[in-house]
């Protein structure tokens, strides 16, 4: 009954349920779901990550190339992120170029890598105006069940940790590069961020770390990213208009969640060494 | 016409109290919806002045451009495609009318107007509701064409902005009666904005587009004064 | 008269109505140096596959100054799109399309917040039905930790910068976008600050209807 019962009024099902302070999959109304983060698993990959935030699924692999400073950065490397939607995650993506969605993503993750500087780009550059390191991040979503930029921003964060870069030496006189694959040196993080997606179902109830579903329905959506003590992006994308003290509670929830995903990353990464 | 105070010019959004129609049932026209918290004040949902005419209506006399059918209205369309017994009209609106080959005065299942892809027409909207598409008619409640129906190619159709057709509809404004006075013309305005034109020569034409495309940017009052000048 | 001096000298504003024939409603709107140009389109004709039974669909395109539309115009068009679903009145429009353009003039840091104010203002010229007003305004916070209305000339000096979209019936926040590093007080302060200013912004808006 149920089940014939959520699909004529998904509205009215969720209201029932919320009502009791519940959600249908059981969490209470500011419960996140499980986090698993696994790393290394892509040898091919210079680093790499698959986070899974319930069922939304999320693989990171990062790429280093090697190439040429742009002019007026002449000392910084780069950090390309690049969401994909395949249609594998969600029958709302086909195939093709990517969706709106995907960019809208693309640019919130990059926002989020620039805001937080957990990477010093000068350190990527090998020698000035010659050589810099360009790390393509390409994140694929695999399963999509809402809260999409947390999981993405995890995974980046997770998969940056990880990522290790051969020596390459350079010769300026003789514009020669040589690249030793073996001895390996990991790259300077200098801060975690964390972010926390919320959902505001009927202009009122906050629900934390929403599925699709709940996304779907709800109001509008409100996503906190801290970075370290601080915050390095607060978007809320339109939707119902939030009052203050909601606005606060969840920046403090975000907060308190920060710390266990941290240690949620540094043991999933001892885990891997 | 009285002055419009800036005190009756209200934003979307912004509570309207103090309704003058005491215990009885608010009516509201275009621009107001309902304050659903409070039922005794209305909310804008327009920029514009409030108007209210006795002994309940209440309207926001704003800008508005792009057409909304509504039933009753007397339009001017230019038809976009033609099938057996129906015709699709472009009223200006979200979407094309329709207007059955059956709505025309005299017409039968055999005997089908002579209309065709790009005439201009004259009708009289009769359905228009959010959910479906609007529907025309040529003829009135006896069956009559009376002005409404095919109107002669030899015509020029012109755009103009809604506030200006409010006014020219206005039988009091001697615009078009000024127009008149200088050289005979014929006029059907549509209260979609399309305007129906033909006078003797093309020049008369011209100069009627252009007086109207001027005062589309000119007050109520200054067309009523520069009217005067030509008296 | 005072309010409008007092805010002149803060944000700067200026706007012209009615700048293109042919769209149902637009606004040449600036703020402080940097300027948008914006239309509305609507109720227009829906496309199939963006037909919405229930409400109006918003579409929104930003041109930037020069060059092709890039991932980072994406995003303005995504957040000025839903900005635009809150405010509109969609419902009273099923089965059409509003069509929102934007194109960027001049931009001297405060683009987003501009590109918002001109998209009320264009869709207060063309009448169309909203069940609020919405205006934004941006927010700077220097490197040497102070918080300044005008955009700082040196680019880099920036550490952070706010926008804030609020309503004109509570004053709730509506949308927010950030860019760099902040701490939760900085926010929770250039939030009650811009709050105030947006108040100015809605007096602009309201002078600027009365005058044309």
């Amino acid at each position: 009954m149920a089940e014939q019962y959520k699909s004529l009024h998904p509205a009215k099902y969720y209201r029932d349920h919320l009502k009791h302070d519940i959600r249908p999959d059981g969490r209470e109304l500011s419960d996140f779901r499980p986090v698993v983060i696994n790393v290394g698993s892509i040898k091919t990959a210079d680093g790499s990550s698959i986070v899974k935030i319930g069922n939304t699924t999320v693989v990171c692999g990062i790429k280093a190339e090697i190439s040429r400073p742009k002019a007026d950065a002449a000392t910084k490397g780069f950090l390309v992120p690049n969401v994909e939607l395949s249609p594998v995650c969600s029958s709302k993506f086909k195939p093709g170029p990517p969706s709106d969605q995907a960019q809208v993503l693309t640019q919130i993750i990059a926002d989020i890598v620039g805001n937080s500087q957990c990477i010093n780009l000068e350190e990527l550059c090998i020698f000035p105006d010659k050589i810099a390191w360009c790390l393509y991040a390409d994140l694929i979503c695999i399963d999509y069940d809402g809260s999409l930029i947390d999981a993405c921003a995890l995974a980046l964060i997770s998969c940056l940790k990880v990522v290790s870069l051969p020596e390459v030496s350079y010769d300026p006189s003789l514009d020669k590069q040589q690249v030793n694959l073996e001895k390996r040196t990991p790259i300077n993080v200098n801060s975690v961020f964390v972010s926390t997606t919320f959902a505001i179902f009927d202009d009122k109830l906050i629900l934390a770390d929403p599925t699709v579903e709940e996304e779907n329905l709800c109001t509008g959506t409100l996503t906190i990213v801290t970075c370290n003590d601080e915050l390095c992006y607060v978007h809320k994308p339109g939707g119902s208009p939030l009052v203050d003290e909601q606005m606060s509670d969840c920046i403090e929830k975000c907060m308190n969640r920060s710390n266990s995903i941290k240690k949620l990353i540094k043991t999933a990464i001892l885990e891997n060494i | 016409m009285s002055e419009l105070s800036p005190a009756d010019f209200y934003l979307p959004g912004e509570i309207i109290r103090n309704l003058k129609s005491k215990d009885r049932e608010v009516i509201i026209g275009p621009g107001l919806c309902r304050n659903e918290s409070d039922t005794k004040s209305l909310i804008a949902s327009q920029a514009g002045y409030l108007c209210f005419r006795a002994p309940n209506t209440y309207w926001l006399e704003g800008r508005r451009n792009r057409y909304i059918p509504k039933k009753a209205d007397l339009v001017l369309g230019i038809v976009t495609k033609k099938s057996s017994d129906n015709l699709k009209v472009d009223i200006g609106s979200a979407e094309s009318a329709s207007l059955s080959m059956l709505a025309f005065e005299g017409a039968t299942k055999k005997v089908k107007p002579d209309v065709n892809v790009g005439d201009v027409i004259y009708a009289k909207v009769i359905n228009a509701h959010k959910e479906m598409e609007p529907e025309l008619v040529c003829i009135d409640q006896y069956y009559k064409a009376g002005k409404l129906g095919v109107l002669s190619n030899e015509g020029f159709v012109i755009n103009l902005k809604q506030k200006l057709i409010q006014q020219m509809l206005n039988p009091e404004n001697p615009l078009l009666r000024t127009l008149g006075r200088k050289f005979p013309y014929e006029i059907v305005i549509g209260v979609n904005g399309k305007v129906w034109m033909r006078a003797n020569q093309c020049k008369d034409v011209l100069t009627l587009c252009r007086a109207f495309q001027i005062a589309e940017y000119q007050k109520e009052t200054d067309i009523i004064g520069i009217c005067r000048q030509f008296k | 008269m005072e309010v409008i001096e007092s805010f002149e000298n803060n944000l700067n504003l200026k706007c012209k109505l009615q700048v293109l024939s042919r769209a149902d409603g637009s606004a040449m709107f600036s703020e402080g140096q940097t300027v948008v140009l914006s239309a509305i389109y609507g109720p227009v004709e829906v496309k199939m596959q963006k037909l919405l039974i229930e409400k109006a669909s918003v579409e929104s395109v930003f041109k930037p100054k020069s060059g092709l539309p890039g991932v980072s115009d994406r995003y303005k068009e995504y957040l000025i799109k839903n900005i635009c679903e809150t405010a509109l009145a969609s419902a009273l429009y099923p089965r059409t399309a509003v069509l929102v353009n934007l194109q960027e003039m001049q931009n001297q840091g405060q683009l987003i917040s501009c590109a918002i104010n001109a998209v009320c203002l264009a869709c207060l010229d063309s009448g169309i039905d909203m069940k609020f007003l919405f205006g934004a305004v941006s927010y700077f916070l220097t490197k040497e930790e102070e918080l300044t209305l005008t955009p700082p000339i040196n680019e880099s000096s920036v550490k952070a910068m706010f926008v804030f979209v609020f309503n004109n019936t509570k004053g709730d926040v509506i949308a927010s976008h950030t860019e760099g590093r902040f701490s939760i007080d900085q926010y929770k302060t250039a939030l009650d600050i811009c709050r105030d200013e947006v108040k100015k912004v809605f007096i602009f808006f309201k002078e600027t209807l009365l005058d044309t």
